[in-house]
């Protein structure tokens, strides 16, 4: 075969590709139209088996059937909404490891990590399009279930966006790894102050202790809802804060939040214990045995019983004859279950 | 945050050396005088958040406070008992014609709170019944706890396997006593039952198949301007910001699988109650949860008309099925319950439409022989709530057998929304190899609100 011959063979195969291609693609779109259409039906039973077997059509409808989720007809939004689900549940059972992009194309279901890229790719760009604001929360809260570390900053991005911020931390309080936790601290200094406490929520329920000295920071506000947020947040996150920390001023707390403070201290110490750094918190433990309120006492009681110390026990003693029902038979518990623990380790 | 309580320790430095010194002489030296218990004042001063069609049902009107009330059939017992005296206080509602409606029927002057932290503020309270909306149960219940109030708390106990958890170690941080309505317990046919199969009437117990009839449509209605009086952020809370609708609303959330969860999670944690108590698996789960399902094509609610999940649990080995709508027991005449199947025999346990349970005449008959299996009876619901009150013991519903039902119900319809099956680790509480489905076992807050 002359070189010549070779050419017009290899530019009739491109032609060929490039036809069976367009053919595909057309067949392609033949399909997402029928599909659309199917989803945009008056019928809801034709809307159903549309949405039914959304998890099969290319990931290339996302932006088409979320601009269906502001239909006119509420049934039509209902379809798309659930086609949306099905989509985004079908590729959700993330096998990689870390979930990462680098990983694509190596899970236990070959295929399944790329589709999931492909759906959170077209979510994210309903997120950043100017379509209606309803999209693009769907979109974050389908993103809370699928996105990864890849993709938070795309998601970080709509923190400083007053309309979308609620849900933005939703969908990054949902992502695992350190990466979203990174992302919401670094949205912190510039947040709303109206809005900080929600972020220390999230970080709290992350238990993400890069965020402590954040946390401390916000103690020290002069706002007290953004203190107390601050605290609980360090609370939850229960690491070791060890040296001075600057407490929310008590006295200028609401009846509440002073219950919130008190709670924080016991959870603070409760997550010591679980630890194994029992020496600072008997201090905290006395100080609540000390309160008039028997909740307070008895959480005490508790967390001492399981420091399980002779200064513990001690301190557990008075309250064995407390005239406060509730909190008499809490040490009485406590005390037996210590003296177990103690048969049990020989002590 | 080690350092610096605000509120200083008073023991003085004799007190605390001779406390110590006679603890370390050991735990065995306690008067046993010290472990009796005198009884505290009789009277239960009772604050209720949620006082719609069911929390009403909770009220103790002053009308009432010298009389000897008859509990309410519907929370089962034996029907030889009085309630202790008691007095509703406190009431708060998100919806101001709920509240206005539960004052006029308890009378006097009750203290009337749109926000429920002001009610828990309230330091005469000695416990709060709680029937809001699911979605609010865990906060609620929760902080309660905080503000150091025993609790009774509508079921399902939870929204997220992660709020059920957080129930169980606030009640337990506090020494609470908390008791959720799943009262099916306190009647008296599933203590029969219980007692029936937990001597070997029936076998070994392998499978129990509970029915249930379906999940309403729900037309569409449009969205509106919430009624004056009802504070709709409020009323949503921890949950997603969606507009208000009376079809989403007041009893009607139970329809949607972000705020209710359908029949399964709604009497799933009546029936699957009593399943749990009678398989002894209040401290136990599921290995593995399966369901599918048949959506609704069209209407206002995403729960699923039918339904079916598959739990199969382990050592000992038994699987229990929730069927909606199943097919109804041949024995008994009632629109849901479980058929339990053992190796030698089967017996049915239904919920009626009044809402009772019921099991079959051998097992109201059965007396247990000497040396038999012992089953605790309930002396109904509320009885045994204020019981435990006194005693400090668990409840017969207490809040981790609680938090276990709901377990099952919320893996439930995740399998359903995920269309697939969930390897369940009841230990850490995990979805085994499954991302998507540990996010969903718990939810982030909204505004304020948070775990």
């Amino acid at each position: 075969m002359t070189s010549s011959e070779t050419s017009s063979l290899l530019a009739r195969s491109v032609a060929t590709a490039a036809v069976l291609a367009a053919a595909t693609k057309g067949r392609a779109a033949e399909k997402e139209d029928k599909f659309l259409a199917e989803i945009s039906s008056d019928d809801p039973d034709v809307r159903f088996a549309a949405w039914d077997i959304a998890a099969e059509m290319d990931t290339a409808v996302i932006p088409a059937l979320s601009k269906l989720l502001v239909a006119e007809d509420p049934g039509v939004r209902k379809a798309a909404a659930e086609a949306l689900n099905n989509i985004v549940h079908s590729v959700g059972k993330e096998v990689n490891p870390a979930g990462l992009r680098a990983n694509a194309g190596r899970p236990n279901n070959p295929g399944e990590s790329d589709k999931r890229q492909q759906v959170v790719g077209k979510l994210l760009e309903v997120l950043a399009g100017s379509g209606d604001h309803a999209e693009k929360v769907a979109a974050l809260r389908h993103l809370s279930l699928l996105a990864t570390t890849d993709d938070v900053l795309a998601i970080a991005k709509f923190v400083a966006d007053p309309k979308l911020r609620e849900e933005a931390v939703f969908s990054l309080e949902r992502i695992p790894g350190k990466t979203s936790e990174e992302a919401l601290l670094a949205a912190l200094p510039d947040a709303a102050e109206d809005f900080k406490p929600r972020i220390l929520a999230a970080l709290g329920h992350r238990r993400a202790e890069e965020a402590i000295s954040a946390c401390l920071d916000a103690m020290k506000s002069p706002d007290a809802t953004i203190a107390m947020a601050g605290m609980k947040a360090a609370a939850r996150i229960g690491a070791k804060t060890g040296g001075q920390v600057k407490l929310p001023d008590y006295d200028s707390l609401s009846e509440w939040q002073k219950t919130e403070y008190t709670d924080s201290m016991l959870r603070y110490a409760d997550a010591q214990v679980e630890q194994g750094n029992t020496e600072d918190v008997l201090p905290i433990y006395q100080a609540a045995l000390q309160r008039d309120e028997g909740h307070w006492q008895c959480a005490a009681i508790i967390g001492l019983a399981k420091v399980g110390t002779a200064e513990a026990a001690a301190a557990i003693f008075p309250k064995l004859e407390s005239d406060d029902n509730t909190v008499r038979i809490t040490a009485q518990k406590a005390w037996v279950a210590m003296s177990n623990a103690s048969k049990i380790s020989g002590g | 945050m080690s350092t610096k309580t605000k509120t200083s320790t008073k023991t003085s430095r004799r007190t605390f050396l001779s406390t110590s010194a006679s603890a370390t002489l050991g735990f065995t030296i306690v008067p046993s005088s010290v472990m009796a218990s005198p009884a505290p004042s009789d009277r239960l001063n009772l604050g209720h958040i949620g006082i719609g069609g069911r929390g009403r049902r909770f009220l103790r009107p002053l009308a009432a406070l010298d009389q000897k009330v008859v509990p309410w059939e519907n929370l089962g017992g034996q029907g030889d008992r009085f309630l202790r005296p008691a007095l509703s206080t406190a009431l708060c509602d998100a919806d101001s014609s709920r509240l206005d409606m539960a004052a006029t029927a308890v009378g006097g002057r009750p203290r009337l709170y749109k926000d429920f932290r002001r009610l828990l503020e309230q330091k005469d309270l000695d416990a709060v019944v709680i029937a809001s909306p699911d979605h609010w149960h865990a906060l609620m219940m929760i902080m309660a706890c905080q503000a150091g109030k025993d609790v009774y708390v509508e079921k399902p106990a939870s929204k997220t396997v992660e709020e059920g958890r957080a129930m169980v170690t606030a009640a337990e941080r506090y020494g609470r006593v908390v008791q959720v309505g799943s009262q099916g317990r306190s009647q008296d046919p599933a203590y029969h039952a219980n007692k029936y199969i937990s001597n070997g009437q029936i076998g070994t117990v392998r499978k129990v198949l509970c029915w249930h009839y379906e999940n309403p449509v729900g037309d569409w209605t449009p969205d509106a301007e919430a009624p004056e009086g009802l504070n709709f952020d409020n009323w949503i809370g921890p949950a997603r910001r969606i507009s208000y609708n009376e079809k989403r609303t007041h009893g009607r959330f139970r329809w949607m699988l972000d705020f209710g969860g359908g029949q399964i999670r709604d009497r799933g944690a009546h029936v699957m109650s009593v399943a749990n108590w009678i398989m002894k698996a209040d401290y136990k789960g599921p290995v593995s949860v399966e369901a599918t399902g048949q959506p609704h094509h069209d209407g206002m609610y995403d729960s699923p008309q039918h339904m079916t999940v598959t739990y199969e649990f382990k050592d000992p080995d038994w699987t229990l099925v929730w069927a909606q709508p199943g097919v109804p027991s041949e024995e008994m005449e009632a629109r849901y319950g479980a058929v339990y199947w053992g190796d030698t025999g089967r017996l049915t346990v239904t919920y009626g439409d009044r809402h009772f349970t019921d099991t079959e005449q051998q097992a109201k008959d059965y007396k247990s022989p000497h040396g038999g299996v012992e089953v605790f009876r309930s002396p109904g619901h509320f009885e045994n709530f204020e019981d435990c009150i006194k005693s400090r013991d668990k409840p017969i519903m207490h809040i981790e057998s609680a938090h276990r039902v709901a377990t099952l119900c919320i893996l439930g319809n995740i399998s359903y929304r995920l269309r697939r099956k969930l390897d369940w680790d009841s230990v850490n509480e995990q979805v085994r190899n499954d991302q998507e489905a540990n996010r969903l076992l718990s939810r982030p807050g909204r505004g304020p609100w948070h775990l």
